[in-house]
């Protein structure tokens, strides 16, 4: 019988606990849980759950969102983008659209998705039209990508891929030595499709705990209460508290299509700069948007680290504060008026701690 | 986008799946499923419209359970 999140609380409550132990989770659906369910207020105090970088919203770089608002006003194409995209807000000058949602009320052709078969029908119903699929995500939702691409798609439809991988943020943020976690919480679906095994580096290369964790309070418990033995026994090995879904290797067929229709290459990362192998670059030119249509993501536009004025998105995206550490948060940024992506994104901390009750 | 939703496969044909969640209907992708025998009944991890993985009912069913709790959360 799997113990309740009740059980899994009463064991960490019984362990005898360092002073204090940050956990970092990196996936906006993990700080959901842990928000809503109100993990924090339950925990012992020392415990401290620091949401990091996994919000591909938030990450994905200005010059992108930027290229998409240019792409959809200067060309003659219809622009597909998951809705989250719409809002989220590049540095320009007041006279000039800041978010897709703007460049949509200027009379581009911008509409949301849900999912990149949407994309595939409305290139199929628009068979004299450009349609460009810009692709945001992490690796749950650019396999998808890479999925329809290995499946066949017809001529007309484009991809503005921003796809990124996870794991070398986190690798990032260890080898910088100022990683400022104890251990680590690996995100739940990301090793559904990529495997479990890309997250043995945190325990073998750096001897940090960590452990697979899934969606549901209990689950989540579980991975924070072997985390915290593995501390406490001084015993490393990469915990999987989600067998339900997550095997060592993946999806084979999701990482084939990815390997069949993308590279990887040094990419930039909103609020971050440039992470090495980090980024999706589409193998085909026929495919490619950036490519087929002229690039608005010059190089000018490429300021590594760059979020609006006065926000502080870049140090919640790296988990060195939390949200409401933020001197915008629920003063000049809120749901209704974000002023970072962090505030925009259903999977931006900001967003979250904000709708789970969190005011200053 | 990245939230994960169980559903139970209520048709197939080829890679395409109808599939069913709380009321819901939706059309669907298995092509990541190639893999695995798949059938009618069967429940399935869908992330923006392509199912990842199969999952057991009673694993679904806990998830929706969370799903509910979140709503009931953020609406409070």
């Amino acid at each position: 019988m799997p113990l309740t999140a009740q059980q899994w609380l009463d064991k960490i409550r019984a362990l005898p606990l360092p002073s204090k132990v940050k956990i970092m989770n990196v996936c906006g659906g993990h700080e959901r849980s842990i928000t809503m369910a109100g993990l924090r207020t339950v925990l012992p105090p020392n415990i401290e759950l620091i949401p990091g970088p996994g919000c591909p919203v938030c990450i994905c770089p200005e010059e992108d969102v930027y290229a998409a608002i240019q792409l959809a006003l200067r060309e003659k194409i219809i622009l597909v983008a998951f809705g989250d995209m719409l809002r989220v807000p590049v540095n320009v000058s007041k006279q000039e659209p800041r978010s897709l949602e703007q460049a949509k009320a200027l009379g581009g052709d911008i509409r949301p998705l849900a999912s990149p078969l949407e994309a595939l029908q409305m290139a199929k119903q628009n068979p004299k039209q450009t349609v460009v699929f810009f692709a945001a995500g992490f690796e749950t939702t650019t396999a998808p990508v890479a999925a329809l691409l290995a499946e066949g798609v017809p001529d007309n439809l484009l991809i503005l891929l921003s796809g990124r991988l996870t794991w070398p943020a986190v690798a990032m943020l260890l080898d910088s030595g100022q990683a400022g976690f104890d251990a680590l919480i690996a995100p739940g679906h990301v090793a559904t499709v990529m495997g479990s095994d890309e997250w043995q580096f945190v325990v073998e290369k750096h001897h940090l705990p960590a452990a697979v964790a899934g969606f549901t309070p209990d689950s989540l418990l579980a991975a924070i209460y072997s985390t915290l033995r593995q501390l406490i026994d001084n015993k490393r090995f990469l915990d999987n508290c989600y067998p339900q879904l997550v095997t060592p290797s993946g999806n084979v067929t999701a990482k084939r299509c990815l390997q069949e229709t993308m590279t990887i290459e040094d990419a930039n990362w909103r609020g971050v700069g440039t992470i090495p192998a980090s980024g999706f670059r589409l193998r085909e030119a026929k495919w490619d948007a950036r490519i087929q249509l002229p690039d608005y993501a010059s190089e000018k536009r490429q300021r590594g680290g760059e979020m609006p004025p006065g926000c502080d998105c870049a140090k919640v995206v790296l988990g060195n504060i939390y949200p409401n550490q933020c001197r915008l948060y629920g003063k000049a940024c809120t749901p209704r008026t974000p002023v970072g992506p962090c505030m925009v994104s259903e999977e931006g901390a900001c967003r979250i701690w904000w709708a789970g009750g969190v005011r200053f | 986008m990245c939230l994960g939703i169980p559903m139970q496969i209520t048709e197939i044909n080829g890679f395409n799946a109808r599939c069913t969640a709380k009321g819901v209907d939706r059309d669907i992708s298995l092509f990541m499923l190639q893999h695995e025998p798949i059938e009618i009944g069967d429940f399935v991890m869908v992330h923006v419209g392509y199912a990842i993985e199969k999952m057991t009912p009673q694993e679904a069913s806990s998830t929706w359970e969370l799903f509910d709790q979140l709503l009931e959360a953020e609406e409070t």
